[in-house]
């Protein structure tokens, strides 16, 4: 077993798990895509280089400062635009093409600071790798580490969040019921905007981390769109914890594939490896189009168990 | 250093000819964009198919035109075998040998350029119906997301895959108008005009069939119109093929216009996302909507581009400038004035001397 390849397969896994995260979980909560989702993951990653190219120190040190920005980023769009709308009843198309404007408002806009970063200051923002002001720990690299460790804390966070606090609970509420939800004294609005802070947080968290992997650019989390859909459908949008499932498929596939594939007609199919997670989607939409979470196992499993009864008889 | 300035008479020259092709050059994109966005507003606007994968299609019909003339041409003029072994190679030469030969040769620039629209737009439907299939079942939402992630697949595979339209440099093609000599810059933008004028009229003719009825009947209520026998997948996947293939001649034409295919020039930027604006701007399911919203739209990108040194003082490229108006043009627009600037109209139905006809013939008839 190759173990570089496993390393890079659950370090990918975890970052799409945390990028898609947000984008499914506002699709849950208000029934948006946010296509806008994209320009945040790179808002953080730009966030993370500004800081240590001014400042200096490590990237790690400034995660909290993207998933500042990218909250307040999340927020600010959601006020003047999403709830507008939302009050306007607009359709679930009108909504995907406010958030692709704001998606290439933001696009734009990171372009202007990138130029200005690289013709002004002189910054390689057009094309930027932080992995040498990265750490290394047991011969593995920090952002292993950190994202492995990332996804497991936002887990148990999101875990206790739901459960456990009167947030979490009004969340809940209103996402599986959010006409009966204000009865009980949920503020739809409220708890609408708290999904908005956490998607746009855990947006910077992941694009705070991702040019520690790969090379940063305005572009970044525009190119890693398709993916961040791929994941959210596969882990499916009926439970919050499905992104994190579809991530580990959709990762694991990807890399693991890739690799097998290469052993056998070379390396040239290595670049291709981006077909990889649109195949998948393919394959779910057309099998299980409520994705993973929404499977019926047990359904599923005693359909199966007739069938090979059926078949051995 | 002495300042060499240029006689009065040349520089009106160099005037006249910069209006002259800036607005040709506008023309052009003007129908080209008109192709694309009437497509769109068939699938979006008549059916509610929400294609965000718009530019698969286009990429669809420009590969065609990358990878089909050129070998065909090849055949035909038997260019030099040396040449031919390596098309990639030999790009350049190969093309200005077929250029040679086709400018003395309209008929089989004429016939070639037909066939690859042909094939282009039969590619671009193809593309399209492919990229749907999965889920075409599906809420109008995923389907839209489906196709968003689906519509790269081409790209990748024309960066990665040289064979096909030459890798990430991308691939001269065949001037398939040069016969036109020195009119070709003024008579193609008219040519083009004309295939988009075309179009236009199509989707006229359609939007007074009973078709159009069934498609907005489909986007209306899709349960009531299942109720009344309509197949909802056969419905919305027609669409579909008739929308890919217009993105798919649209694909064709602006390769055809600029004699060159490369990945990079097919980006979801230029042939989803703004087409998408272009059409929420214009009017949502009005065909005169849409062809104003794409005249202010190109308009106003090319007067930027063509005032770009005006804009010199800025510490950034003034592209992002041109992105960022138009995306805040159209926040505003969503927010303020959802139907675009012109409201759908109600659809045609018969005149009203066949409607009075039929009504006294069913009358007699009971």
């Amino acid at each position: 077993m190759n173990w570089a390849i496993l390393v890079d397969a659950i370090t990918y896994s975890c970052l799409i798990s945390l990028m898609s995260f947000g984008l499914a979980f506002v699709r849950i909560t208000t029934g948006v895509w946010n296509v806008a989702h994209a320009g945040l993951v790179t808002i953080g990653a730009y966030v993370v280089f500004i800081s240590v190219a001014l400042v200096g120190g490590s990237p790690y040190i400034y995660l909290p400062l993207a998933f500042i920005a990218c909250s307040l980023v999340a927020i600010l769009e959601y006020i003047t635009i999403i709830e507008p709308l939302r009050r306007r009843k607009a359709s679930t198309i009108m909504m995907l093409v406010a958030t692709l404007s704001l998606d290439l408002f933001l696009f734009s806009l990171l372009n202007i600071l990138a130029d200005y970063l690289q013709f002004g200051l002189g910054l390689p923002s057009k094309n930027f790798l932080l992995r040498s002001f990265d750490f290394n720990f047991l011969g593995l690299p920090g952002i292993f580490w950190s994202s492995l460790l990332l996804l497991i804390f936002s887990l148990g966070f999101l875990q206790y969040l739901l459960k456990h606090t009167t947030v979490g609970i009004s969340l809940r509420a209103s996402i599986n019921n959010p006409l009966l939800a204000p009865l009980i004294g949920v503020s739809i609005t409220r708890v609408n905007m708290l999904s908005w802070l956490i998607s746009g947080g855990f947006a910077g968290l992941s694009g705070g981390l991702l040019p520690l992997w790969t090379q940063g650019k305005p572009v970044l989390g525009d190119s890693l769109l398709p993916v961040m859909f791929c994941v959210a459908i596969v882990g499916g949008v009926e439970e919050v914890f499905g992104t994190f499932i579809g991530g580990i498929l959709v990762g694991f596939t990807q890399t693991l594939l890739t690799f097998a594939l290469s052993l056998v007609f070379g390396p040239s199919v290595i670049p291709y490896k981006t077909l990889i997670p649109m195949v998948i989607l393919a394959i779910t939409l057309l099998f299980a189009p409520r994705g993973i979470t929404g499977i019926e196992w047990r359904r599923f499993l005693s359909l199966l168990r007739a069938r090979v009864i059926a078949w051995r008889s | 250093m002495e300042e060499v300035s240029l006689p009065v008479e040349s520089q009106g020259d160099r005037m006249e000819e910069l209006i002259l092709t800036f607005l040709t050059d506008l023309i052009s994109l003007l129908a080209i964009y008109f192709i694309v966005n009437l497509s769109l507003n068939l699938e979006l606007g008549y059916v509610g198919i929400p294609n965000f994968g718009l530019v698969l299609a286009v990429t669809g019909g420009a590969y065609t035109v990358g990878w089909l003339p050129i070998r065909l041409l090849m055949h035909i003029y038997a260019v030099d075998s040396g040449l031919s072994s390596d098309i990639l190679k030999n790009n350049v030469l190969i093309v200005t040998q077929i250029n040679h030969y086709l400018q003395s040769d309209p008929l089989t620039g004429i016939l070639v350029f037909v066939l690859t629209l042909l094939v282009a737009m039969c590619v671009g439907g193809a593309l399209g119906v492919l990229a749907a299939y999965p889920a075409i079942r599906l809420r109008s939402d995923y389907l839209a997301i489906t196709l968003l992630a689906l519509g790269e697949i081409l790209s990748i595979i024309g960066r990665n895959y040289e064979p096909l339209v030459g890798g990430v440099i991308g691939i001269m093609v065949p001037d398939l108008w040069s016969w036109l000599g020195s009119i070709r810059f003024l008579l193609l933008p008219i040519i083009l005009l004309g295939i988009a004028a075309s179009t236009v009229l199509f989707l006229e003719i359609l939007s007074r069939s009973p078709v159009y009825r069934t498609f907005r009947a489909v986007r209306d209520n899709e349960v009531a119109a299942a109720s009344l026998g309509k197949d909802i997948v056969r419905v919305r996947t027609s669409a579909l093929i008739i929308g890919s293939m217009m993105s798919g001649l649209a694909g064709a034409l602006y390769a055809s216009y600029s004699c060159y295919v490369g990945p990079n020039v097919y980006g979801r930027m230029e042939w989803t996302f703004l087409p998408w604006l272009m059409v929420i701007f214009g009017g949502l399911g009005n065909n005169k909507g849409v062809l104003l919203g794409t005249s202010v739209f190109i308009a106003f990108r090319k007067l930027i581009v063509f005032y770009k040194e005006a804009f010199a003082f800025l510490p950034f490229d003034v592209v992002w400038m041109e992105y960022l108006l138009l995306s805040l043009v159209l926040l505003i627009i969503v927010i303020l004035r959802p139907h675009g600037l012109m409201k759908e109209k109600p659809g045609c139905t018969l005149p009203r001397d066949e409607l009075i006809k039929i009504a006294q013939e069913f009358s007699s008839k009971n």
